[in-house]
């Protein structure tokens, strides 16, 4: 604590400006999140209350209470769509990071054939928007007999264009040099990927790793579309169904506002999780 | 006389098996794309030239040719107003963007104390735009700012601008907080872009003399302009297949329609692409061409 006290009274004036700005812009973009956890613990009567208050006045847990009970008489229990969710987002994400650096790493320094029309493609294929090939989709994942399965759910994420576009920008950012002096060394091609791109383009990598999550975490698509039986559904897709269910329904007000909760706690924890190695500097790692 | 073919076939092997290497590497996202990205692309194709209607055991295609691109300038009242619409506020929000995003990361990267968390607060927007709870936040009004109304921009923002553009400046004002919000992955790709930076660069032109202001100009403007480029092209890409906008709403609003179907609304989204193309395709050249001229960084 000492040494950061010093530190303050030693900042610049400018660097008390920038504080200053920086406390006032943040305390602005993190009002939305205080008002999601301020909700999940507001009692009945204080999720009506108009006009309506931030903070929540007599803290409670029967939201969630509310919520878990509701699940487990379900047919389908609730920790059934957690461990779905926890399968398929691990699952998806360790797959689109190994195969997206891949692709990238090549596309970002290598020579062969169909490079320029790959690239193109998927710039192009980024322009599209998901929902309108949501159809055919369906049509393929039905023709190779994908339904109810948890590939279902991985595979359709597995060719990220997102990914691979911002990882080509990344890699072609580290310099040739580095991996001819490697490949000088004895490097093999597999070798220079594992051992030297991987872990450069570790900043990348988690921050695809963290678009890659909240887009697999939230996504109630494949749930809709692939899945016909309960028991193969996200959590997203539970929630989603309670949310949508309740929309004038009074009684159901203080589940959405928990599940809300539960749905963004992972993405939170995600975040943290990957952040510090997302801006950590790269001054250390060899490059120039 | 025998060792020049001899060295061509070694070169055409070599050059073989690096190819080969390259396309190895590929191999699983092109399957992949292929698969669930190609086929579905190519299919939509296929559909917005028919009529599709729903029967028992599947879909029945009726040959329309470009009717449905026809229908879409020609009887849809809706279509293509929101189209413009969308068009003028995008080409106003791009820019405020990446360039709220490019001072934040800037000063971001400098100096003080606490940095790190307020570099998590700025990227934590990101996390709930997606889905349910951005939606939610909406409906309740949390998206709009206060003080537009209570000080009556309006008829400012009107006498000033004028016209048609007075509107759209008013939308782009009333979605303030989205641009807040919408920058979050811009200022971290800045910001992993300034890392390669390296700072001795920076303490070289100090000891020539340089202020920071000059040093901005000459050495970091010009060495973030490929992060600029990813950030415009992302930016574009985020707000057109932004699931709350307007014109794709249209477009699955028609999807499940049962006298415009599935077929016209492939037609709509097809219209949409090309449209995003030509700006995108804008885009792309006029960097890569302020970076050809730069030359040296790829």
């Amino acid at each position: 604590m000492m040494p950061k006290l010093r530190r303050l009274r030693t900042a610049s004036p400018f660097q008390v400006i920038l504080i200053t700005l920086f406390t006032a812009l943040a305390l602005f973009m993190s009002l939305p999140i205080v008002f999601i956890f301020n909700h999940a613990f507001k009692p009945q009567n204080e999720l009506f209350l108009f006009p309506p208050r931030f903070f929540v006045r007599h803290p409670t847990l029967h939201n969630f209470e509310t919520l878990f009970l509701h699940a487990s008489n379900a047919t389908v229990p609730f920790t059934r769509y957690l461990f779905n969710s926890l399968i398929v987002v691990s699952l998806t994400l360790v797959s689109v990071v190994v195969v997206s650096t891949m692709a990238a790493y090549v596309l970002a320094k290598y020579q062969f054939h169909f490079k320029q029309l790959i690239m193109s493609l998927i710039t192009l294929s980024l322009m599209f928007a998901p929902e309108t090939v949501s159809i055919p989709r369906y049509l393929v994942i039905n023709g190779i007999g994908l339904n109810n399965t948890y590939l279902g759910h991985i595979l359709p994420a597995l060719a990220s264009p997102v990914a691979v576009f911002m990882l080509v920008g990344f890699i072609s950012q580290i310099p040739s040099d580095l991996m001819e002096a490697a490949r000088i060394d004895g490097a093999g091609h597999v070798g220079i990927f594992v051992r030297m791109i991987l872990p450069l383009s570790v900043p990348a990598i988690a921050t695809i790793s963290i678009l890659t999550f909240q887009g697999v975490w939230g996504d109630v698509e494949t749930s809709t579309l692939f899945m016909q039986k309960e028991t193969m559904r996200t959590l997203a897709f539970y929630v989603n169904s309670l949310l949508s269910g309740l929309q004038n329904n009074v009684a159901g007000q203080n589940m959405a506002a928990a599940a809300g909760l539960l749905i963004f706690i992972p993405n939170l924890i995600i975040f943290l999780l990957f952040q510090r190695r997302v801006l950590e500097t790269m001054v250390h790692s060899g490059i120039k | 006389m025998s060792s020049v073919p001899d060295f061509k076939r070694k070169a055409a092997q070599y050059h073989l098996k690096r190819y080969g290497v390259g396309l190895l590497f590929m191999l699983p996202w092109i399957i992949g794309f292929c698969v669930f990205v190609a086929i579905p692309i190519g299919w939509s194709m296929f559909m917005s030239l028919h009529k599709v209607a729903v029967v028992p055991g599947g879909f029945k295609y009726t040959w329309l040719g470009l009717q449905n691109y026809r229908d879409a300038f020609l009887k849809d009242n809706v279509f293509p107003i929101e189209l413009i619409t969308y068009f003028q506020e995008m080409i106003l929000m791009v820019p405020i963007i990446v360039i709220f995003a490019l001072l934040i990361s800037l000063l971001l990267n400098q100096q003080f104390p606490g940095r790190f968390v307020y570099r998590a607060l700025f990227f934590l927007p990101v996390i709930f735009a997606t889905g349910q709870v951005l939606s939610e936040l909406f409906t309740q009004g949390a998206g709009d700012i206060p003080f537009l109304d209570q000080y009556n921009l309006e008829p400012v923002v009107r006498q000033y601008v004028g016209g048609e553009l007075a509107k759209t400046v008013m939308e782009v004002l009333g979605r303030v907080v989205l641009i807040l919000w919408y920058s979050g992955v811009q200022i971290l790709i800045f910001i992993a872009g300034f890392q390669t930076i390296s700072p001795s660069i920076y303490e070289a032109v100090r000891i020539d003399g340089a202020s920071p202001w000059e040093s901005f100009w000459k050495i970091t403007l010009p060495a973030s302009v490929p992060f600029i480029s990813l950030n415009v092209l992302y930016t574009i890409i985020d707000l057109f297949t932004f699931p709350l906008n307007p014109v794709l709403k249209h477009i699955k609003d028609n999807m499940f329609k049962v006298d415009t179907g599935y077929g016209y609304a492939s037609a709509l989204a097809w219209i949409y692409f090309g449209f995003i193309f030509v700006l995108l395709a804008l885009v792309t050249g006029l960097f890569s061409r302020s970076m050809r001229l730069k030359g040296g960084r790829p």
